[in-house]
Parts: C-alpha cells; structure tokens; sequence
C-alpha cells in the first residue's frame, strides 16, 4: 500500500512524535507493511540526523563583554538629554512656513494696495503703458526697498505723525 | 524592588507573571532587567548567548554576522525591558526576536548575496579532497575529510531552504522545540509548523539522498526514534 499525500504530509511529525496516537498508529501500519515506504521514512531520519554533521559552534570568549560595551552606549545615548535643535525641531518648519505664507500676503496683498487699477485699453505703446501704470511704484522704489511687509508700511499712514503726503 | 515588580505584573497580567517567574527562572531575571537591573541582563547574555549564536551561525552560515545578530537580539531585549510582560517561557520571548532578526537578514542576503571572503565562513573547504589526500598519504584524514565534507554538503541543504523553513528546522533540532512551541516563536499555527517541517525534511532528503548512507548503514527496522 503506497503512501498517501497526507501520509507523506504526515511522516515528519510522525518521526518528531507529533501526531495524535490514532494517526501514529494508522502510519506505522502502513509503514510496516510496505517497504518502500519504510526507506523514504528512513531517509527523512537519516537526513535529519547529518544535521549533526554541521560545525558545533563556539562563540568568542569576549561575547557577553562586547555585548555589556554596546549596552553602555546605548544607555548614554538613552539617558542624555535631548540636545535644543531636536526638542524644539518643529519650530523651524513652522517659522519657514509662516514666512512663506507671509511673503505671498505681502506680494498680494501689496499689489492691490500699491498698484493703481489698470487703465482702460488705449492705441498707446504697451511699453508706454506700463511705466505709466507703474509710476507711482518707480517714483517710490527707493522708499519701498526699505520696507519689510505691509504692516509697517500702513502703520506709516498717519497723517497725525507723520504729516499728509497725498499731494507729492 | 523585584517584588514591587513582580506584583506590578500580577495587576497588570492578570494572575501569571508571579507563577511564570517561579516556574521560568529567566522571567525573574527578564523582572529584574526590565527594572533596569544591568546586572540581570549580563546574566541572561551568559546564560543565552551560545544558543543563539548556534542557532543565528546555523541558520545564516556566518559566524560574525551570527555573533551580530545575537548581539543585537539581546540590545532588543534590553530596550523592550520596560514593555515586558511575561506571558510564555523567557526563551519564547527571546527566540521571538532571534526569528524575526534572522527572517530579516536572510531576507537582505536574497537582496544582496554575501560572497565569503574567509575560507573559515564558507565551510571547512580549505583544501580540495584531493589535495589533502596528497599531503596526507598515511590517509588519516580521510575520515575527518568526509566529516567536514559532509559539514559542507549539509550547510548548502539547509541553505535551499526558505527562510521560514530553516528558522523551524534549526528550532527543531537544534533547540529541541515542539510544533507549538515553534509556532509561537515564528508566530504560526501549529498547523502552518507541521506544514513547514514536513516539507523542509523533504527537501533535504531530496539534496542529501546522495550522502545519506555515506557514514552509517540503512536501518531496516522500525523506524520511529
């Protein structure tokens, strides 16, 4: 009687005394009364046995030693305190952002504020036309470059400080 | 302070961890570890280091790299101390880790295959069978020729095994593990083990059938151990 998928499924743990008294029994029967299947059960436990052909393995003197060197290390990288750069590593994402979102309110918010609307189409130089459009920008470069953001410039608007400049 | 533990454990488990440390001795000192106690810790590196180093040099055929390995299973013990809840066997525990560093790195050797550069790390393979036998004309060496041969041949069977059927076969035979205990550290079922190991001595039949008979004679009697 050859052996079935599920006994040869079942050959290892039979061999390792792992199947249940009923199956064991069941496979030795069949084991005993067929030859064949009694040397392929034999040459799994040969195989398994050559495993003891494989170098026994001595691990170095210095081991546990190494391995208390390497602990120490650990334990001072665990137990020192957090340099400042990592405790407070959100804040300079977070500032870069806010100066990100700041530079755009700036250049949208100033081009509504500081640029006249535009003026109705005309047959003049399209060249012509910008520098008319942007005088007002031109003639206050200098004044502009010195300004920051836009707050500080319209914190500048007091007349009651800083005197009525609409005329100039 | 390791009573304070260990009743820290029983409230925090349930009933267990006091009836662990009293039957498991390295659940009491895994306590004392996890209460930050290095000298515990040196104590079960003592105690655990040559079974993991067979069991790593085995499985991954390098005996540095093994040493790492181990190495690096007990610096995981030591920084999970204080998430230890002991549930099973100290061992369990530990092999738990040694499997999953080990399923790791034989995962990374497929990627990027190791060449040995030391004749001592690719097997006792010095010098070919014939050159030693003419440097040895007494022939003693014959016998220990075939032994490390032998050594040879049966690393490159394990090495054709899946990972997952190496890891289950060196717990088997090398740390006498049963199925459900091999399936708790590889976190299978006991169905799954039985599954692995059956095909796992398969294939090594298949690879060694050509060197099984090579030191001992076929047994025609019963066969069961």
């Amino acid at each position: 009687m050859a052996l079935s998928e599920e006994d040869r499924a079942n050959l290892a743990a039979y061999l390792d005394g792992e199947l249940d008294d009923e199956t064991a029994q069941t496979l030795e029967a069949k084991l005993n009364l067929d030859p064949e299947a009694r040397a392929e059960a034999d040459e799994l436990k040969q195989a398994w046995s050559m495993l003891d052909f494989l170098p026994k393995v001595e691990p170095s003197p210095s081991f546990t030693h190494r391995t208390m060197e390497r602990l120490a290390i650990h334990r001072k990288v665990e137990t020192a305190p957090m340099p400042v750069s990592q405790r407070f590593s959100w804040f300079v994402p977070m500032t870069w952002a806010a100066a990100v979102l700041l530079a755009v309110g700036v250049g949208y918010g100033g081009s509504f504020w500081l640029l006249p609307p535009a003026p109705p189409r005309s047959h003049a130089d399209p060249q012509d036309e910008q520098l008319v459009r942007y005088l007002p920008v031109i003639e206050r470069l200098r004044a502009y470059e010195q300004v920051e953001d836009i707050d500080f410039l319209r914190s500048l608007d007091q007349p009651e400080l800083f005197g009525d400049d609409s005329g100039s | 302070m390791a009573q304070l533990c260990d009743e820290a454990a029983v409230a925090t488990t349930g009933e267990s961890s006091t009836q662990l440390a009293l039957r498991d001795p390295d659940v009491r000192l895994m306590l004392r570890v996890r209460d930050d106690d290095e000298s515990a810790f040196a104590e079960l590196v003592e105690l655990y280091h040559h079974r993991l180093v067979t069991v790593m040099h085995h499985l991954i055929g390098n005996a540095d790299e093994a040493e790492d390995l181990a190495q690096e299973v007990f610096l995981r013990v030591f920084r999970g101390r204080k998430k230890y809840h002991p549930r099973a066997k100290f061992s369990t525990w530990l092999f738990t880790i040694a499997n999953n560093l080990a399923l790791n790195a034989l995962r990374t050797r497929q990627r990027k295959p190791v060449i040995p550069l030391n004749v001592r790390d690719s097997g006792p393979l010095g010098p070919r069978p014939a050159e030693q036998l003419v440097r040895d004309p007494k022939g003693q060496p014959v016998h220990r020729m075939q032994q490390q041969e032998l050594a040879a041949v049966v690393q490159q069977a394990l090495e054709t095994l899946n990972e997952r059927q190496r890891v289950a076969v060196v717990l088997n035979k090398f740390e006498d593990m049963n199925y459900a205990e091999i399936a708790e550290v590889m976190e299978l079922s006991t169905k799954a083990v039985k599954s692995l190991l059956s095909r796992a001595r398969e294939n090594l039949r298949q690879v060694l059938k050509g060197y099984i008979y090579m030191d001992s004679q076929p047994n025609d009697n019963g066969v069961q151990e």
